[in-house]
């Protein structure tokens, strides 16, 4: 089992057409050349949790601070591959994952997405290809699914929703993997964005 | 040989019957005897007669074929019997007994001989370990539960096919008693043969088989099975209960997908990917796969609540709310007119409250103003007997509204002994009643998921 370097991953990603952050290699302060507040992250492929470890810094809102944390994190982390991303705003947040299962085959996890998703636990798995019918099934399915009809001001766009998760199960046939987060995912009224993705082959 | 024989069984071999009381060969002879339409015949070593039936003494004496052989007999002389039976062309064979591969290396060797016989001969064997099969458009019934102490249901519409024996023989004798109707019942046993997949794609291509419930704790071929529900689903409801908890093989990993599949993991996305409904208990599996049955599915999320007793309609609105319908006011057009129809007292709006000055005729009315008024995509209706205007003759309403309405009706009752009489008079008819208001909001769910799988085959 191998984890493909994020950064890596996540250009392939844009290739591809997922919306992402914009997302800048770091060896020097000056390449950073997105807007504030920005995310400076390590790309491993060693390290997959690693907001405990310092490998993720967040929030970063001066060019002074942004130099500050490269030069922390650079001494933690002397051979690694740096980036920085623009923060996006909060959104609501989903996870979509894809697993090789031995019984089941590919599948497809949606889900609430961020620190909470493993306390809710409301995430359904559907079988891979799947049709616009399943993608629509999988929001019917969760409670969470209320939010794309719009719940006490919350909401999100769901036809946007139905065709990333459309796109997700197109990359499920097409690529090989044994797992995919795309975790979080924020979801705004009318668009989406992907704050992070990993690949395990 | 093809399984939808066993819809047509003409002749039954017991082998193994026995005269004395309790004794397993005695209860399935007696269930047998009670309504099966075709002839039975008995083999016994040394008994001239059982219960009045001639008995030959052995299998190769019988002058004629049989269609189905039902086999008595411990593991050992049960696969002699099986062997014999296939020799002479029997279609179908059930092994009662238990003693195989449920006990260990032996008892597997038995199975093993067995699945030869079944291949060799085309026979098609049901079991070992096989509790019961039931027929009631033959009356056959083979059960080990004695016809003293349990009901046998009769003819209807629903299939029923069961990997716990008993737990299938005790849901059907509680809705036996309801009035609920099977087309077949069909414990697998041990499936060294016929199996859930072979079950469902059985029931699909019979026509008196209007839904199908499963109670599944291992699914042997998952593609087979699941491609042969998406099938079935196109035409008939199936539900399915799945016991045991489901493991998935993967091993797990770092990333959130990995672990969530691992503490999470349901099989619930993937059931209503091809058309299942999954149930959480055998009280659900029943009445889900009545509610399919008997009601026209749901299609969208409106739904009109009716009844003559204000708190009744307030808690079942706000368990619809929970589960996602929307209980929305009537229009000041409907609203109106309900008015003009009910009690001064009451209110026209949702959930419509005629109080217990409610009759049968303002149900009607009511009702049949909701379904004109194409406000609502489901009607729950609440009829009880307990409101003096409100009399058993309001049954033929509801039946042939059932059938003719354009917008789909669930009755709910709640009740003691008067109103559970009424009640198996209604499912009786074939009318979607459930005797709780939690039991009717959820066929409404299963109705709903019916109907949303439904549109996939509506372009």
């Amino acid at each position: 089992m191998t984890v493909i370097p994020e950064h890596e991953f996540k250009e392939r990603l844009d290739k591809l057409g997922f919306k992402q952050p914009r997302r800048f290699l770091i060896n020097s302060p000056d390449d950073y050349r997105g807007a504030f507040p920005a995310v400076l992250k390590v790309s491993s492929d060693a390290i997959t949790h690693k907001t405990e470890i310092g490998a993720v810094v967040g929030d970063i809102r001066t060019k002074g601070d942004f130099e500050d944390a490269l030069k922390t994190m650079r001494s933690k982390f002397p051979n690694e591959t740096i980036y920085a991303e623009e923060m996006a705003r909060k959104g609501i947040e989903a996870i979509v994952g894809l697993i090789r299962d031995e019984q089941f085959g590919k599948l497809l996890l949606f889900g609430v997405g961020g620190f909470y998703s493993e306390l809710i636990r409301d995430v359904t798995f559907k079988r891979v290809p799947m049709d616009r019918y399943d993608a629509e099934d999988a929001l019917a399915e969760l409670s969470f699914g209320r939010l794309f009809y719009g719940y006490r001001g919350l909401k999100a766009n769901r036809e946007l929703l139905i065709d990333l998760l459309l796109k997700i199960s197109d990359f499920s046939v097409k690529n090989e993997f044994s797992q995919v987060d795309f975790n979080p995912i924020f979801l705004y009224e009318n668009d989406y964005i992907i704050i992070d993705a990993k690949l395990v082959v | 040989m093809n399984l939808d024989e066993l819809f047509n069984v003409n002749s039954v071999c017991l082998v193994g019957a026995s005269r004395e009381e309790g004794k397993v060969g005695n209860v399935v002879l007696k269930n047998l005897k009670k309504n099966f339409k075709g002839e039975i015949i008995l083999v016994h070593p040394v008994a001239d007669e059982i219960e009045g039936i001639r008995c030959h003494k052995s299998i190769d004496s019988i002058p004629h074929p049989v269609d189905l052989g039902v086999v008595s007999l411990p593991s050992v002389k049960a696969l002699e019997a099986v062997s014999e039976l296939a020799e002479k062309g029997c279609k179908i064979c059930i092994p009662v007994a238990g003693g195989f591969g449920e006990q260990g290396e032996e008892g597997k060797k038995l199975e093993e001989k067995m699945r030869e016989i079944s291949d060799r001969s085309g026979t098609r064997i049901i079991g070992p370990n096989c509790v019961g099969v039931i027929i009631p458009r033959i009356g056959l019934n083979t059960a080990l539960t004695s016809g003293d102490k349990s009901e046998f249901p009769s003819d209807g519409p629903i299939g029923f096919v069961s990997q716990s024996g008993a737990l299938g023989l005790l849901a059907m004798d509680e809705f036996t008693d309801s009035g609920i109707r099977f087309s077949s019942f069909v414990s697998l046993g041990n499936e060294i043969d016929v199996d859930e997949t072979e079950m469902v794609r059985a029931l699909e291509r019979d026509g008196q088989t209007k839904s199908i419930a499963l109670y599944l704790e291992k699914i042997s071929e998952i593609d087979e099975f699941l491609k042969a529900c998406r099938s079935a689903s196109e035409k008939k409801g199936i539900v399915v209960l799945k016991g045991g908890q489901t493991e998935s093989g993967n091993r797990a990993t770092s990333l959130h997908t990995g672990s969530l599949l691992k503490t999470s993991f349901s099989l619930r996305g993937i059931f209503r990917q091809n058309g299942i409904i999954q149930a959480s208990n055998e009280i659900e599996l029943i009445d889900f796969a009545w509610a399919l049955s008997s009601a026209k599915p749901v299609r969208g999320r409106k739904v009109a609540v009716v009844s003559s007793a204000g708190g009744v309609g307030v808690i079942a609105t706000d368990i619809l709310e929970m589960q996602g319908f929307k209980v929305n006011r009537t229009s000041d057009q409907l609203a109106g007119k309900i008015k003009s129809m009910i009690s001064q007292i009451g209110s026209p709006f949702n959930p419509i409250d005629m109080t217990a000055e409610a009759t049968n005729i303002q149900y009607e009315n009511v009702i049949r103003e909701i379904d004109k008024s194409g406000e609502f995509d489901s009607i729950l209706a609440f009829v009880l007997f307990q409101t003096f205007g409100v009399t058993e003759d309001i049954i033929d309403f509801l039946d042939r509204f059932n059938r003719t309405s354009s917008v789909p009706i669930v009755v709910g009752m709640i009740g003691g002994q008067y109103s559970r009489e009424i009640f198996r008079k209604m499912t009786q008819r074939g009318i979607p009643v459930f005797p709780s208001i939690h039991r009717a909001v959820g066929a409404l769910s299963a109705l709903y998921e019916r109907g949303e799988f439904l549109r996939r085959f509506e372009r």
